[in-house]
């Protein structure tokens, strides 16, 4: 071996040895910090599980009603507002009454039967209803109306169907379209599956940006940066073991999320390719770890870091689709998910999780997270390194 | 203003009085028993390490912290309750510690002032006057519309005095005010207590880390562990504990150092002289002792005089047995008298017309200066002079906008790597993990040089003993004292065996027997491994233990000596250092000063001051005295300190840019 290629191989073994100093003290200082272990643990497990279960179903709303006819019609239409969607929740003498409580939130719908009901159904007249609901919350607002509106239409439906006398064995004489769909992908429709997986992404994309800021925060907040500077270590050195402790710890982190919440607790059916999911899941982490490192040299303290990745993550995380799908956004904003991107890696987590997707159909994503976050990275790693070059 | 009352040694009832105080703080006990009185009139100190129990003090004094046991009493009132301590606060000025603690940052000094005013409803008229007045006295006038952010170091804890005295206070309580403040404007500081004292009999309570500011206080309580250890005043607490002070200079340093140190305790290498404290021998008989000891060794300049404050605390320390007993390192002396001046003349730093701009500002201005092997080089001057910026130049973070240097042999504008191979480096703040052990932090440091693998345990091992570190391997650096943690800090930068090492401002804050060890092991890298050793600092007494000195002013070095030739060189510019003790000092003081002696200083019942005829001056003061009735008690020589050094020549360039900018 020539002298020169033993030096630049004990070069480079001092290189590798640096690093994996640098690593193991990352890791140690997180390990040490109680706090930040116990957060970074409770986004893993508890919170994904919370998220999982919360429900964006329609539960129990508060029904009132001013029945002006009170009759065996406007009766039978009021009990057929049940739970578990709706809950009769008493009655009002006046529509004031009804006005009064939707803006005291103390009701959802109120549903008006004015006088003459019954007769008019049993007349085989139009009889109409009116139906108020509170759509301060547009999800539970939207899903209020049309469950009351099938209800009644149901109601109607059945209503001109009695007075035609068709009734058991003779309804089936009637032509009628039987509409079955077939849900793929979900077949229960479980939102536990979709509202988990979701927040577990969010909370990949918080912690893939806050660690590391975090760890190079507080050099900078406890002037350890400047004794590293003096040291032979390039700013390469410093930072990249940042970056590949805080993706460790994230990976790790995600195991336990899949493994104990996604799948012990939610029987997400894990169709796909595990070591494809994370090897997809690094790629990200590294991309926002870039951003963490850009956040990093524009604060000075903690606090200002935090503020920062709040400011960066609102925005990547309503144009990714974690919150509201692609098809809902404006053309504009269709364009500009383009660049978040958890956009790519919610295509793909989802893609990996629960259609069994591989790379043959997900490429086109894989490319984009990798274009996109190479150069997200290398901009956090620019800015890093001019000011502390 | 009322007539000046210069009766000050005459007392009435105390101003404070505080009896058996104690505080703990959730189970640890930070005072514990204490008592002192403070007379109308008095500069009361109280010196002592970081964590003695000083704030606490303070504070309870002040009214802002509640107490567990004892009584304190201030202004006739007994502060025990919250309505109590309401009723004096109007009357007191508290100060608290840290650099400008009390002020808003973005306000300007006016603003700052005019604040102050309003929360203590001072008048407009009053406000005008006293603003002037004050504002003059810290020489702060030319710098009212200053954001107070934007101030140095003196100059915020100046602009913090001014508001605390906006309300003119009868009792001022100033925590520290003088920490982290640079000689100039510590010199300022106690020019302006004393005035006030002079013209409004006040009372002052001063907590002071430095030792040497001891001679400043009519009274003082030195204090260590919550515990007051000594109370008096100074030359009373330096007559407890009787002895005398050899200092000599000896060849090999390094040899004689062990030698002196296996006999005696307090031994100290201050620069070339070596300092013997010889506990309860006259003077003959301790130089005998001492010489006796030396046999051996090359030994001149041996002379004997009275022991310091800092010799007098160690000492009592001891006797209370309150230092902790661990080892000294110990000097290899073999080694040392091998090497000892084979390197001499090889240069481990050489800086050459070094600048640095940053925008229209010019940081460091054609800096340059020599540092050889085994030397020990002082980068002295205020906040913002320009030490940090040659620091991070030749420390290679920064890249100079002109000039050159050479580092370790390595040229500092090409091998930038391959000079921050070859040097440790320790900051002003302490830079390791605190939340990491003292082992994990050298591992890391050790492993980041590129220690090899089989080195790395002789190497760890060789820090802790050097550094002084058994014991405490597995603690976290965070919750070690200050005094370990520096020494942790010096391990780490010494981990890689490096032969040139930077430090900046190394023992803020550390107190005197901590600072005697660091410097302890300071001393056997310069004299036995060779190491070149590179200190800022704006702390004189750390100045005194450097081989040369650089002081620097404005971006400029202005004066290249070593510490004796610098005293000298003050001697022949600005007269010899005489000291008049008297009984009414505040009086006295007034006359010398009218009498065309302006730059004279009060040290607590002392008058300094500088005479380039001192026969001519002693009948002149002597005269004055007669003149007034006024008992004299004595007119004797000092030597001036580097604290001396260092006021006159920056007043001195201070003055001459004044005059280049007319």
């Amino acid at each position: 071996m020539s002298l020169m290629a033993r030096i630049t191989e004990g070069k480079s073994y001092h290189w590798w040895s640096r690093m994996a100093a640098m690593t193991g003290k990352e890791l140690l200082q997180l390990g040490r910090d109680t706090v930040l272990v116990c957060a970074v643990l409770y986004l893993f497990t508890l919170d994904v599980l919370m998220a999982g279960g919360v429900k964006m179903d329609l539960n129990q709303g508060a029904v009132v009603v001013h029945d002006s006819d009170h009759s065996m019609a406007s009766r039978e239409l009021i009990y057929r507002f049940q739970p578990p969607y709706f809950k009769l929740s008493g009655e009002i003498l006046n529509e004031k009454e009804g006005i009064q409580l939707l803006d005291q939130g103390e009701a959802l719908v109120v549903l008006d039967i004015p006088p003459k009901f019954q007769h008019d159904l049993l007349q085989g007249k139009p009889a109409a209803v009116q139906v108020q609901v509170d759509a301060s919350n547009t999800v539970l607002g939207s899903l209020a109306a049309s469950y009351s509106s099938q209800i009644i239409g149901q109601y109607g439906f059945d209503a001109a169907l009695q007075r035609m006398g068709l009734t058991g064995e003779s309804l089936e004489t009637v032509p009628m379209l039987d509409d079955r769909h077939r849900v793929w992908y979900n077949p229960n429709q479980k939102d536990a599956w979709f509202m988990s997986i979701s927040e577990l992404l969010t909370v990949i994309t918080i912690l893939a940006m806050m660690l590391p800021a975090a760890a190079a925060v507080r050099e900078k907040e406890r002037g350890t940066i400047e004794q590293l500077l003096v040291s032979p270590l390039t700013p390469m050195q410093i930072l990249l073991p940042k970056v590949i402790s805080m993706t460790l710890v994230i990976l790790l982190g995600t195991a336990l999320s899949v493994g104990l919440i996604l799948h012990g607790v939610f029987d997400v059916p894990m169709k796909g390719s595990l070591p494809l999911f994370f090897l997809v899941t690094a790629l990200y982490t590294f991309a926002m770890s870039g951003l963490g490192l850009f956040v990093s040299t524009m604060s000075r303290n903690l606090a200002q870091a935090a503020m920062l990745v709040i400011m960066i993550m609102m925005p990547i995380i309503l144009l990714s689709g974690a919150w509201t799908p692609p098809e809902a956004m404006p053309e504009v904003i269709r364009q500009a998910m383009y660049f978040s991107p958890l956009y790519y890696y919610i295509e793909m987590a989802y893609g990996i999780l629960l259609k069994g997707a591989g790379l043959a159909v997900l490429w086109d994503s894989l490319l984009g997270l990798t274009m996109l976050g190479s150069v997200v990275f290398l901009f956090g790693v620019w800015r890093f390194k001019r000011q502390f070059g | 203003m009322g007539q000046p009352t210069l009766v000050n040694t005459v007392v009435s009832e105390p101003i404070v009085k505080v009896q058996g105080f104690s505080k703990s703080y959730r189970k640890k006990l930070a005072v514990d028993g204490v008592d002192l009185a403070i007379n109308k009139g008095e500069i009361y100190g109280l010196i002592g390490p970081d964590g003695a129990g000083k704030s606490t003090l303070m504070k309870a004094i002040a009214g802002v912290l509640t107490y567990d046991g004892g009584q304190v009493e201030v202004f006739g009132e007994i502060i025990d309750s919250e309505a109590a301590a309401e009723k004096i606060k109007g009357r007191i000025g508290f100060m608290p510690q840290g650099l400008g603690q009390n002020l808003y940052a973005e306000l300007s000094v006016e603003e700052n002032i005019d604040f102050f005013a309003q929360l203590r409803e001072v008048s407009r008229e009053q406000l005008i006057s006293r603003k002037r007045k004050l504002l003059a006295m810290t020489r702060l006038d030319k710098f009212t519309n200053r954001p107070m952010k934007l101030l140095s170091g003196g100059m915020k804890q100046k602009l913090g005095l001014v508001c605390t005295l906006i309300h003119e206070p009868e009792l001022i309580i100033l925590d520290e005010p003088t920490t982290g403040v640079d000689p100039v404007s510590r010199r300022d500081f106690w020019a302006i207590l004393t005035a006030l004292l002079r013209e409004q009999n006040i009372a002052a309570l001063v907590s002071t880390a430095y030792m040497d500011e001891a001679t400043r206080f009519q009274q003082l309580s030195l204090m260590y562990d919550g515990k007051v250890i000594a109370e008096g005043e100074p030359d009373q607490i330096i007559a407890k504990v009787p002895g005398t002070l050899v200092e000599l200079i000896a060849r090999p340093q390094a040899v004689a150092l062990s030698q002196l140190k296996s006999i005696f305790q307090q031994v100290e290498a201050v620069g070339a002289v070596l300092r013997v404290f010889v506990e309860g021998q006259e003077e003959e008989a301790a130089i005998k002792q001492v010489k006796s000891l030396l046999s051996g060794q090359e030994v001149s300049e041996i002379h004997a005089s009275q022991a310091e404050m800092e010799d007098a605390f160690i000492a009592l320390l001891s006797q209370a047995n309150l230092t902790d007993s661990e080892t000294a390192p110990s000097i290899d002396t073999n080694q040392a008298s091998e090497i000892d001046a084979s390197q001499k003349d090889k240069l481990a730093i050489e800086a050459e017309n070094l600048c640095r701009d940053f925008g229209d500002f010019r940081a460091v201005d054609q800096v340059s200066f020599q540092v050889r092997y085994g030397e020990i080089f002082g980068l002295l001057g205020a906040n913002g002079a320009g030490k940090s910026t040659v620091f991070k130049m030749l420390t290679g973070i920064l890249q100079p906008t002109g000039g050159e240097g050479k580092v370790a042999g390595q040229d500092m504008l090409r091998a930038n790597q391959a000079i921050k191979e070859r040097i440790g480096y320790m900051s002003q703040a302490f830079s390791l993990y605190q939340d990491m052990t003292v082992l994990e932090n050298i591992r890391l440091y050790a492993r980041i040089y590129a220690v090899a693998r089989k080195e790395l345990k002789q190497r760890v091992d060789w820090v802790i003993a050097t550094a002084g570190l058994q014991g405490v391997e597995n603690r976290l650096a965070g919750a070690l004292p200050m005094g370990i943690r520096q020494r942790l800090a010096l391990g780490c930068a010494l981990v890689h065996q490096p032969k040139v090492l930077f430090l900046d401002e190394p023992t803020s804050g550390v107190d005197p027997v901590g600072r005697r060890r660091f410097w302890d092991i300071l001393i056997q890298m310069a004299r036995v491994e060779q190491v070149a050793i590179l200190v800022t600092t704006h702390y004189m007494s750390e100045a005194e233990h450097c081989d040369h000195l650089a002081l620097m002013y404005a971006g400029r070095i202005i004066a290249d000596a070593t510490p004796e030739q610098m005293k000298e060189a003050l001697v022949k510019a600005a007269g010899e250092l005489l000291e008049v003790t008297t009984d009414q000092p505040l009086l006295a003081l007034k006359l010398i000063e009218q009498a065309g002696f302006e730059e004279a200083a009060l040290f607590g019942k002392k008058i300094h001051l500088l005479a380039k005829e001192p026969q001519l001056v002693r009948q002149q003061i002597e005269s004055i005295f007669t003149e007034n009735n006024i008992t004299l008690h004595s007119i004797s020589h000092r030597h001036p300190s580097l604290e001396d050094v260092f006021v006159y020549q920056v007043m001195t360039h201070e003055n001459e840019m004044a005059r280049h900018e007319y």
